[in-house]
């Protein structure tokens, strides 16, 4: 019994939650007593959570061992590494650890936890909407659920790319961990609090913003409006912190001959999006503590009775947002240039113009955030500019597009999952990407902005550019990180019932938007009742799709066929080595030849393994 | 921050400057953000009742420190740990200087134009925001004067004296723009 | 090599007849509500155009790839790669330059449609106040000094409507899904939005900014009459 119990404590997780609630329970304590001591009412919710959640934050992060080594580092010379060595099995996932693959495979599992409660969330207000009317649940109930689903997407899109980042950038460069490995612990270990943050808010009346969390509405919110800022800062804390991480590892650690046009373009992705990470992030850190300060300490940024604009919180909300819809899907764009090379077996068409077009995207991302706000009151000079930005990304995007489909031209396509689950994500993001462009349009988002139109665009510019490269990530990288493959049949099964479903329960958003639906009500006309039913339809359906990747996952990890090191023939480094990769990744540094997807040239090859330190083959032939 | 990789232990300190300069980039963008609401808000308006000469008075005891930083980074690079610990301590009596300075600033500034005011909401946002960073670069230095740092500049490695001074003379370029940003402009 | 060239010739045909299609698809059904101001017109040809661009995209994207995977696949037992094309620079300017001449063309084209919709006419406008509250709307007439929970407009004259929402209220939006138009009522400032309601009817008016409890409530009749009934409302009204 003891022993279990030291087995359980032993667990960081299970430390750090425990010391966390304690923390956070003392903040709380010593804040009513002092406030009592100043004779101030003493128990009022706002600051006392307030100082809570930061003392709890930081006793989960003490209690956890995020900071010990810190902490001896400070203290002595030569700080010892105890308690960094490796454990083994699955225990090593519930603790600070600071290999890369570990903190990678630790992002994608909550990913894809926070994927299935935000999507639970989002079916069971799916059946409010398929009828008119109450159906299940009054609007005070339907506010608060789809608020959360949609910051619980945003933030597991975010930690969801933080994970693939994770896992693939010190691979694929040849390095053997990021460039500061305990830096990136610590950014994976905020993600949980957040989590938890989230969740709890709802006990503390949820917050019924939507993910915008526009004032002045979000300063009459409930108290847990207040949490979910507190979380929604801390995953923007991981991600800058995260972004910091994969800049330096991509300039310093990239392995001997690996110049920038040799770099697959899955690392251009991470390149892209981590400077989006370390700008961009810093503009939302800032105004969730603004509006924090303003509901707490009744400051007056967004009250126009004491000189305040409620503009400020949407300028600087979207400043940040908009280029965070790039850091959404620019690795996922990046997946699916790695693997539709791979499948076709032919080289990626335009590599350099792809490459570029990914920094393209990033760069022209970030002009144009105003076009969240033509309808909302915005300097009028500003339209037109932002209208012509936003067309602009039109044209990078395009270039991507058209080279995978220019890659498979003439190809031998390998019509396996991966290559299945990318093909549906290009067909998803380009109705993503085209249906943007009437948004873009002034005259016409003045019709379209807030309606399912809306809602319609980014579900599937979203799904296009994460979620379905998420799953074909999944199926093509599964091999490497745990020595098995997936089961194929039932990857396909789970294939069709996703895309079938996805167009099912999104296009007729788009009819929806066009005829009136506005977003953020649970209730509607009648007459646009038919396509909400096939909606839902299509919604359980992707849910469906959801459990059977479930199932494949745990029943392949536990009796999947053995994968060799490089099932799929490719060129890239991580493929180079066994499967699941050695603990620290290259023991003797790879040295760089070539093109990452030069398949067909006769002989050439991406990198020389050195002897003892490479897989079977370099994936220079199919078999 | 230990770097496991191929590294040489030049290849170390690039990767750790780096990584500090990134970090300074992005953290320099928080006050870029601000520094616009400032603007956005209040235009270049300004109370007249704004305490100009304590201001200045407190700006020159932050640059005065960043000398002090600075020496002492000097020291630490050519390993005269006394200089060095001499300098770092009068940089932390300067930083805390400047925050008792801040500190009569604000209860000043509760009588005129409080925080719930429109200028009051700026003026205590961006001094605060400052405040907080200059509090954490209070502990950094004295992270830098703790044992661990001290054994490792005797064995000739001033990575860490360098980086906390580097960010502190971060901290200080910052206040060289909100002080014209609050203080002069009209 | 013409069996590459017959490929592209196959895929020109197809995508061809698909845009067709699409594009008589677009046309055959209306996917909009009817259109009830001369800005709504504007909009919908702006629309149409669209809908031919995007059509023409989406049919050539997704017809090149479902062609390749089914004309392309690995034969069963062909384990040879495909051939080393890495690119083609009149092919990748080709695909930067036409979608890049197409933005700009909408780009202007888009402008000008904005300029169109909110230009002030030579006509005297129908001013008309908003004020938009959790969970109502107040109309205003300056011109006759009365106010009304509902809207009533004349055809076919200018309307320039006066948004405002209240300082301690939150924000709205105006949205007649058959003005096409739409704009948000801000608390603290004022916006403006014109309409020029060309057919009579009754329409709804919809709150679009999520904006509490009563959001989804938030609506209010439109209704579109012609001049003497409207006149005649308005002295209704003074009463
Ligand atoms: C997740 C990723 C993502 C991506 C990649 C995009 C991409 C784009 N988005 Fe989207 N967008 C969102 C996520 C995303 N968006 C979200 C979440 C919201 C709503 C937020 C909220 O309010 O809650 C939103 C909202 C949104 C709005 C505001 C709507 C409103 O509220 O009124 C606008 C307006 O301009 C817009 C435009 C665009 C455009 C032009 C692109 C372009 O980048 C698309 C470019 C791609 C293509 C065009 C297709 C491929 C190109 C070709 C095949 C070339 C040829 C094409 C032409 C010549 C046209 N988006
Ligand atoms: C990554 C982003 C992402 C993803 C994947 C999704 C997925 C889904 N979304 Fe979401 N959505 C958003 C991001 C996302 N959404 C955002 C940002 C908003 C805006 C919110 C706002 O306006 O503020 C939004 C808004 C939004 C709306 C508009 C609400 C409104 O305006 O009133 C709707 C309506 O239908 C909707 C539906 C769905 C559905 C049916 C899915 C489905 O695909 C979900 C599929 C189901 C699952 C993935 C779950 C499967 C799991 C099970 C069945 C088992 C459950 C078990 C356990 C929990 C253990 N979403
Ligand atoms: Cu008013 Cu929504
Ligand atoms: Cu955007």
């Amino acid at each position: 019994m003891r022993k279990a119990i030291a087995v359980v404590l032993s667990l960081g997780l299970v430390r750090g939650m425990l010391v966390g609630m304690a923390g956070a329970g003392a903040g709380m304590g010593v804040t009513v007593l002092l406030r009592a001591a100043l004779g101030l009412s003493a128990w009022n919710p706002g600051p006392v959570v307030a100082i809570g959640t930061i003392t709890g934050v930081l006793a989960y992060l003490a209690g956890l061992g995020a900071f010990s080594y810190w902490i001896r580092w400070a203290l002595v010379a030569e700080p010892s590494k105890e308690g960094e060595r490796h454990r083994y099995g699955w225990t090593r996932y519930l603790c600070v650890d600071i290999n890369h693959k570990v903190i990678g495979i630790q992002y994608m599992a909550t990913s894809i936890l926070v994927i299935m409660v935000a999507g639970a969330l989002a079916l069971i207000f799916r059946i409010e909407l398929s009828t008119p009317g109450r159906t299940i649940m009054g609007p005070g109930l339907y506010n608060r659920f789809m608020s959360l689903h949609g910051i619980s997407m945003v933030a597991a899109t975010l930690i969801g790319v933080s994970g693939l980042m994770n896992y693939l950038l010190p691979l694929m460069i040849g390095a053997r961990d990021m460039a500061f490995p305990r830096l990136n612990a610590l950014s994976y270990w905020l993600i949980p609090p957040a989590v938890v943050l989230l969740l709890t808010s709802q006990a503390a009346g949820g917050f019924d913003t939507g993910w915008t969390a526009y004032p002045p509405l979000s300063i009459k919110a409930p108290l847990g409006m207040q949490l979910m800022l507190t979380a929604f800062y801390l995953v923007g804390l991981s991600s800058i912190l995260g972004g910091i991480n994969f800049l330096t590892t991509i300039f310093k650690l990239r392995a001997p001959g690996m110049s920038f046009f040799r770099m697959p373009i899955f690392v251009w992705a991470t390149l892209a999006t981590a400077l989006l990470q370390i700008v961009f992030t810093q503009f939302i850190g800032m105004v969730l503590i603004m509006l924090l300060l303003e509901r707490l300490l009744g400051l007056g940024f967004f009250d126009p009775a004491r000189e305040g604009n409620v503009l400020l919180f949407q300028h600087f909300f979207w400043f940040y947002s908009h280029p965070a819809v790039y850091i959404f899907v620019l690795p996922g764009l990046g997946v699916i240039s790695e693997i539709v090379p791979v499948f076709s077996r032919k080289p990626l068409f335009g590599y350099k113009a792809v490459a570029i077009s990914t920094l393209g995207i990033a760069v022209g991302g970030t002009m144009v955030w105003g076009h969240h706000m033509f309808a909302a009151g915005m300097e009028p000079y500003l339209r037109i500019p932002i209208m012509m930005t936003t067309l602009l990304v039109a044209v990078p995007t395009g270039v991507k597009i058209f080279s995978w489909l220019a890659t498979m031209w003439m190809g031998k396509l390998k019509l396996d999952t991966p290559l299945l689950f990318a093909m549906t994500s290009i067909a998803v993001f380009l109705v993503g990407g085209l249906t943007g462009i009437p948004l873009a349009i002034v005259a016409t988002d003045l019709d379209l902005t807030d309606t399912y139109w809306v809602v319609g665009h980014f579900h599937h510019t979203i799904f296009g550019g994460f979620v379905f490269p998420l799953m074909a990530a999944i199926y093509y990288w599964f091999p490497k990180v745990t020595g098995k493959f997936l089961n194929e049949r039932l990857g396909k099964l789970h294939w069709g019932i996703m895309t079938v479903g996805f167009f099912t329960s999104y296009l007729p958003y788009f009819w929806l938007g066009l005829n009136g639906m506005r977003r953020r009500v649970y209730d509607y006309d009648p007459g646009l009742q038919p396509m909400h039913l096939v909606a839902t339809v299509g919604g359980f359906m992707i849910g469906l799709g959801f459990l059977l990747l479930l199932s494949n996952l745990l029943v392949s990890a536990w009796r999947g066929a053995r994968a060799p090191a490089n099932p799929w023939h490719a060129q890239t480094l991580e493929w180079q080595v066994t499967s699941p990769p050695p603990e620290d990744n290259f023991p003797l540094p790879p040295q760089v030849v070539g093109s990452p997807y030069s398949y067909g040239v006769p002989g050439s090859v991406h990198a020389l393994m050195p002897p003892g330190g490479a897989g079977e083959d370099g994936g220079k032939e199919a078999t | 921050m230990a770097v496991i990789a191929h590294t040489a232990h030049k290849d170390k300190l690039a990767i750790h400057r780096l990584g500090l300069w990134l970090f300074i980039i992005s953290d320099s963008f928080l006050f870029l953000g601000l520094l616009f609401s400032r603007f956005y808000l209040q235009g270049v308006r300004r109370p007249p009742e704004i305490n100009q000469p304590l201001g200045l008075a407190i700006s020159i005891v932050l640059i005065l420190s960043s000398l002090a930083a600075y020496r002492g980074e000097t020291a630490a690079a050519y390993g005269d740990i006394k200089r060095f610990r001499r300098n770092i301590l009068l940089t932390l009596g300067l930083g805390a200087l400047f925050l008792v300075g801040v500190g009569l600033e604000w209860s000043e500034a509760f009588r005129s134009f409080p925080p719930s005011t429109g200028y009051g909401t700026i003026f205590f946002t961006l001094t605060g925001f400052h405040a907080f960073h200059v509090v954490t670069g209070l502990l950094a230095l004295t992270v830098a004067l703790l044992p661990g740092q001290r054994a490792r500049l005797q064995e000739g490695n001033s990575w860490g004296v360098e980086a906390v001074v580097k960010y502190w003379h971060f901290v200080d370029v910052a206040w060289v723009f909100i002080f014209p940003t609050l203080y002069l402009v009209s | 090599m013409p069996k590459a060239r017959k490929h592209l010739l196959i895929l020109a045909v197809l995508v061809l007849v698909a845009t067709a299609a699409l594009a008589y698809l677009f046309l055959q059904f209306s996917f909009l509500p009817i259109p009830a101001s001369s800005q709504a017109s504007t909009i919908d040809k702006l629309f149409s155009a669209m809908f031919a661009i995007a059509g023409f995209f989406l049919a050539l994207c997704l017809i090149a790839m479902l062609y390749a995977a089914i004309a392309f696949r690995r034969r069963r037992g062909d384990a040879s790669d495909g051939p080393p094309i890495q690119g083609n620079v009149a092919l990748e300017t080709a695909w930067i330059l036409i979608p890049l001449a197409i933005v700009i063309g909408l780009g202007v084209v888009g402008g000008l449609a904005l300029e169109k919709i909110s230009a002030a006419p030579e006509e005297s406008e129908l001013e008309v106040k908003v004020t938009a509250l959790q969970w109502a709307w107040l109309f205003e007439y300056p011109e006759w000094g009365v106010r009304s929970g509902e809207l009533r407009l004349p055809v076919d004259r200018p309307v320039l409507f006066r948004l405002t929402s209240r300082d301690n209220d939150v924000v709205h939006s105006f949205w007649v899904p058959e003005f096409r138009v739409k704009q948000d009522a801000v608390p603290g400032r004022e916006t403006a939005l014109r309409v020029t309601p060309n057919a009579v009817g009754d329409y709804q008016l919809l709150c679009a900014e999520l904006c509490g409890l009563g959001h989804a409530y938030m609506r209010a009749s439109a209704r579109v009459v012609p001049e003497a009934d409207f006149m005649a409302w308005i002295e209704s009204l003074k009463q």
